[in-house]
């Protein structure tokens, strides 16, 4: 009753939010026609109440995350249709539908953890044919596959594979086997031999952009997985490791050849038309919008390649204020949090949580801290707010999968397979190898 | 931009900010539900002895010697991970992860057993009573 | 459980990682937004004012100005048209912005200005004296900094843009007073500062070498005098006084004053010693060429020029001004000029405000006392009449341009007057074209400042 009670009021706040929103279109909004806005609120509106009717035919246990995701979806519909004159965004606004789809799919997958370890070898499979899909259907190392007027980034689909991939339970980390003298985990090794076939892959592609977060989400997953070795890692070796790795990095690109440094750091300023053109624009976009910005369909960034997606936040900044892009940021940072708040109950999603948080949280950083020139500039694109069919789809996916980490249900998957012995017999040789101590 | 134009900013910022807000304060409410649900899901169980009882959080529960065990007993006479509790369809379930002195469930050495109600679990020279939670 | 908070913790490094990036980055926009927007097509500029309020630009193009009302500060403070790089205007976008992160680019009624410490009537006397005549003259305040004058010929009025750019002659669209030019015998003063420092004043002044008019140096080269009949016998004072090549050609030949040291010292005074490269002063934003001289072997005719204040030594007006306040200070610190003495921003509230601040050491107190009076001596003996009014030290100079075609006259001092405390450099090219004189001038801006002076 009470719950009820709580989810009349988020589905009135989100709506209130959105109302907000509008309200500034319309009032602050660069249009020539009012009917466009109210296309705009009609689009946003009716996608609000119709997840808010869908949600009541899926029991989870707990529904905020779905609130943020529909929150964060339509404001981007509302960002991505001011961008230099309101009207809605025909193309974002179906992705937007598309990407709440995938979201249920990845729910409906991701519940069960037994079920879905039974199937890693399908995500293997599954990585694997997206590879050949892009060494061989891409061609001259592109990442788009173009199907007429859509276009298809496959290394994306990867992502939620590979976050599932790395994800583990810790009976399966126990299923320890004796190699001369050291107990190791088969799939650890799988894992960092899939790694470094993304790694090749990526760096074959010269798509070093998503590079990054494949790395994150290997490193999450790794450190994960390493926690039960036999208690080989201790904390302070870990630190330690840490510590050499960033020497050795810092040392590395300071040594490293000029034209690595000349990559890594662009002094934007001293040509503003060349490489650094992009970056510039951006920066001089937020440093025009100041805190509250110019009003919606005012900004200049719009002529700007690639203003929708490699450079959003700046674009969002110019038109909405710095204030507004940062609460939005924050709003994407609490669906990552959720799980701090709400912990998952078993460790198969934690992980997958932790990977999901990693993915997010280095794509929003490499996109943001990029195009304000504090990194090197790559296309990659922030979650929910960018626009980009697949990005969109995948994101979508994955943050069904962080509810799935939330409701989850534990039923073995095929019961008959191992006889449960209730039996108060003794002298079963143990299950699994009685090794080293 | 006029006084107009900032108010609507602050609204339309303000709105954002609520909602926010409330929806943090759903998942807050939310956790105790959850917390409800699960002890559901797990049959309101628990392990204790005779001073302290370890509630039960997540599907797969590490009990060793080792730090980082979900359920720390400091005995030599325990291995660092000596067994594994799962849970599944409500059902709890002990599993010898190949300690050195075995898992007794009620006085019986097994590798891998269903829990009952009252059960008595020896890991070494600890005993453990799986019990329900709230009983003394 | 513990499994579960070891991946809670993990992604609570990741997000603070996160949080700090994006604190990081609000606190660059925050500080950077005014750089941001310097490069922004669109600017909202405010006003240059002088010293007493006079507007010296106006980048909202309000002010309507009397025909080449600004020509004496054209070439100086300059416009936001690209032209000229390196003016006040063009180096100083970014503070005369109207914009602010807070406030945006704010169309009308920005405060944002730049006050400098140009005093713009006293300008438009000296710029007026030169009776057309190309050169440049600067002149600040020893004791605080400020420049009061800085004026260069030729000009243009900036306010009428570059219509007919290709009719203006070469050095127009510059101020000289910041680029190198031949110092001529005004280089003296640093020979002399050099010798104070490395043999002491007592074994200078024991120093007596005769000139006949012209010197075959050791390396079998002549120097020659300006004066054809010699000067005879003279100890370093009077050598100064008459600003005789021959004595100082034999005081660089001399054992005691090996020239590695003179490198030293020069080197310590700013000059750039044998490269090629040139340093720059920083003065609010404007590039002023620092000295730079060639120097080589004692014996040899050029290194010997080069102490002489021809050869390879080139040196700015600014710098030649900016040793006269270490000397006329006697502490062998030379007071750094600047020309913005506050700025406002967009709300008028004061962003900025100049120091007044002093170089390192760059000559010992001892030899700045000495140096100072050979040249009061110098400015009694002989310029007491033609600057009259003020106790005046200074040291003129003949240079040589064009290979020789043309002359240029420089003149180089300071007042020694608490009151008046005024360190100058004035130079007059093709001095034998004109009348003008660099002591008319001098006269014409200590008279001015101390004017304003007395006004305010």
């Amino acid at each position: 009753m009470n719950s009820k009670v709580t989810y009349v009021f988020s589905c009135l706040f989100v709506i209130l939010a959105h109302a907000g929103m509008l309200l500034n279109v319309f009032f602050n909004g660069n249009y020539s026609n009012a009917s466009s806005v109210i296309i705009l609120s009609a689009a946003v509106l009716f996608l609000d109440a119709a997840y808010f009717t869908a949600m009541l035919f899926f029991k989870q246990t707990t529904y905020a995350i779905d609130f943020l995701m529909i929150l964060l979806l339509n404001m981007s519909i509302i960002f991505q249709s001011c961008f230099g004159g309101v009207r809605l965004s025909v193309k974002h606004y179906i992705t937007c539908i598309v990407a709440l789809a995938a979201c249920r799919l990845g729910y409906i997958l991701c519940r069960n953890h037994k079920w879905l370890q039974q199937q890693k070898k399908y995500f293997y499979i599954g990585i694997g044919i997206l590879m050949v899909v892009i060494v061989t259907l891409t061609g001259t190392r592109k990442m788009w596959i173009s199907l007429g007027p859509i276009t298809i980034q496959p290394s994306e689909f990867i992502k939620p594979l590979f976050i599932l991939a790395c994800a583990t339970s810790i009976a399966e980390q126990q299923k320890k086997h004796k190699i001369l003298f050291f107990h190791v985990v088969y799939e650890n090794f799988a894992l960092f031999g899939l790694m470094t076939m993304i790694f090749l892959l990526q760096w074959w592609c010269r798509d070093l952009g998503s590079l990054p977060t494949f790395v994150a989400i290997y490193a999450c997953g790794f450190l994960l997985r390493i926690c039960y070795p036999k208690a080989k890692f201790s904390k302070k070796k870990l630190i330690g490791a840490g510590v050499i790795l960033l020497i050795v990095a810092i040392i590395g690109i300071k040594f490293a050849p000029g034209y690595v440094q000349d990559r890594l750091h662009v002094d934007i300023w001293s040509d503003p038309s060349g490489d650094g053109y992009q970056q510039s624009r951006a920066l001089i976009g937020i440093a025009n919008g100041g805190w509250f910005g110019k009003g919606p369909g005012y900004g200049e960034l719009h002529n700007v390649f690639a203003h929708e997606n490699d450079i959003v936040f700046a674009t969002i900044s110019e038109e909405w204020g710095l204030l507004y892009s940062l609460m939005m940021v924050f709003v994407i940072l609490i669906i990552i949090m959720i799980p701090l708040i709400n912990p998952p109950r078993s460790y198969f999603h934690g992980t997958v949580a932790t990977g999901i948080c990693a993915a997010f949280t280095v794509q929003m950083g490499l996109n943001i801290f990029g195009s304000c020139n504090m990194i090197p500039f790559t296309g990659v694109t922030i979650p929910f707010i960018s626009s980009g069919g697949s990005s969109l789809m995948v994101s979508g996916f994955m943050t069904g999968m962080l509810i799935a980490c939330q409701s989850p249900v534990f039923k073995q998957p095929k019961p008959s397979k191992k006889i449960i012995k209730t039996s108060t017999q003794v002298n079963y040789p143990p299950q699994y190898g009685r090794g080293s101590y | 931009m006029n006084a107009l134009n900032l108010t609507l900013c602050a609204v339309a910022a303000a709105s954002l900010d609520i909602c926010a807000l409330v929806l943090i304060l759903t998942a807050y409410h939310e956790r105790s539900d959850g917390k409800k649900r699960w002890d559901r899901m797990t049959s309101f169980m628990e392990l204790a002895d005779y001073s302290t009882s370890y509630p039960l959080g997540c599907d797969e529960i590490l009990i060793g010697r080792h730090a980082s065990a979900d359920i720390r007993l400091p005995d030599l006479s325990v291995s660092r991970y000596h067994a594994l509790l799962t849970v599944s369809n409500g059902i709890w379930t002990i599993t010898d992860i190949g300690s050195k002195s075995g898992v007794f469930v009620n006085g019986n050495l097994v590798a891998s057993t269903r829990l009952q109600e009252n059960d008595v679990i020896k890991l070494g020279n600890r005993r453990l009573i799986f019990r329900r939670k709230g009983v003394c | 459980m513990k499994s579960i908070k070891r991946c809670q913790g993990i992604m609570s490094l990741v997000l603070i990682l996160f949080i700090l990036g994006m604190a990081a980055l609000v606190v660059k926009i925050q500080r950077e937004a005014s750089f941001y927007m310097m490069n922004s097509s669109e600017h909202q500029l405010g006003k240059v004012y002088d010293r007493n309020g006079d507007i010296l630009f106006d980048g909202s193009g309000e002010t309507e100005f009397e025909d080449n009302y600004l020509i004496d500060v054209g070439n100086l403070i300059g416009d936001d048209k690209g032209q000229m790089t390196n003016t006040l205007v063009a180096r100083n976008i970014e503070r005369l912005n109207n914009y602010s992160f807070t406030a945006g680019l704010v169309e009308n009624g920005g405060n944002a200005s730049v006050h400098t410490t140009i005093d713009h009537e006293a300008n438009r006397k000296v710029y007026d004296s030169f009776g057309g005549q190309d050169g440049c003259a600067v002149a600040y305040n020893y004791k605080t900094g400020e420049i009061l004058i800085c004026t260069s010929l030729p000009s243009f009025d900036v306010t009428k843009g570059y219509d007919n750019i290709l009719e203006f002659r070469s050095g127009t669209l510059m101020s000289k007073a910041m680029y190198r030019t031949v110092p001529g015998s005004t280089q003296k003063v640093s020979t002399v500062i050099a010798a104070l420092e490395i043999m002491g004043a007592d074994k200078l002044f024991s120093k007596t070498f005769s000139c006949s008019g012209s010197y075959k140096n050791l390396g079998g080269n002549n120097i020659d005098c300006h004066n054809a009949y010699g000067h005879g016998t003279q100890n370093i004072q009077q050598a100064v006084e008459n600003s005789c090549n021959p004595f100082f050609a034999q005081l660089i030949e001399d054992s005691d004053f090996p020239l590695k040291k003179i490198k030293n010292v020069f080197k310590e005074m700013g000059y750039t010693v044998n490269d090629n490269g040139c340093d720059y002063i920083n003065i609010d934003g404007i590039k002023c060429e620092k000295a730079s001289t060639t120097l080589n072997d004692p014996y040899e005719f050029k290194t010997q020029w080069g102490c002489i204040g021809q050869g390879d030594t080139l040196i700015s007006p600014v710098q030649l001004m900016m040793w006269q306040s270490a000397i006329a200070n006697e502490s062998g610190k030379m007071t750094m000029p600047y020309l913005i003495s506050y700025t406002t921003d967009v709300y008028g509230k004061e962003n900025y405000t100049c120091k007044t601040k002093f170089s390192d050491n760059i000559f010992s107190s001892g030899t700045a006392e000495t140096t100072k009076q050979i040249l009061l001596t110098n400015g009694e003996n002989h310029y007491s009449a033609l600057i009259s009014g003020y106790k005046v030290g200074v040291k003129s100079g003949t240079a040589q341009v064009n290979e020789g075609n043309t002359e240029n006259s420089l003149l180089v001092g300071f007042v020694d007057d608490e009151n008046l405390p005024i360190a100058f450099c004035i130079l007059i090219e093709d001095k034998n074209n004109t009348y003008v004189k660099t002591e008319n001038i001098a006269q014409v801006i200590l008279d001015s400042i101390s004017e304003s002076y007395a006004k305010s």
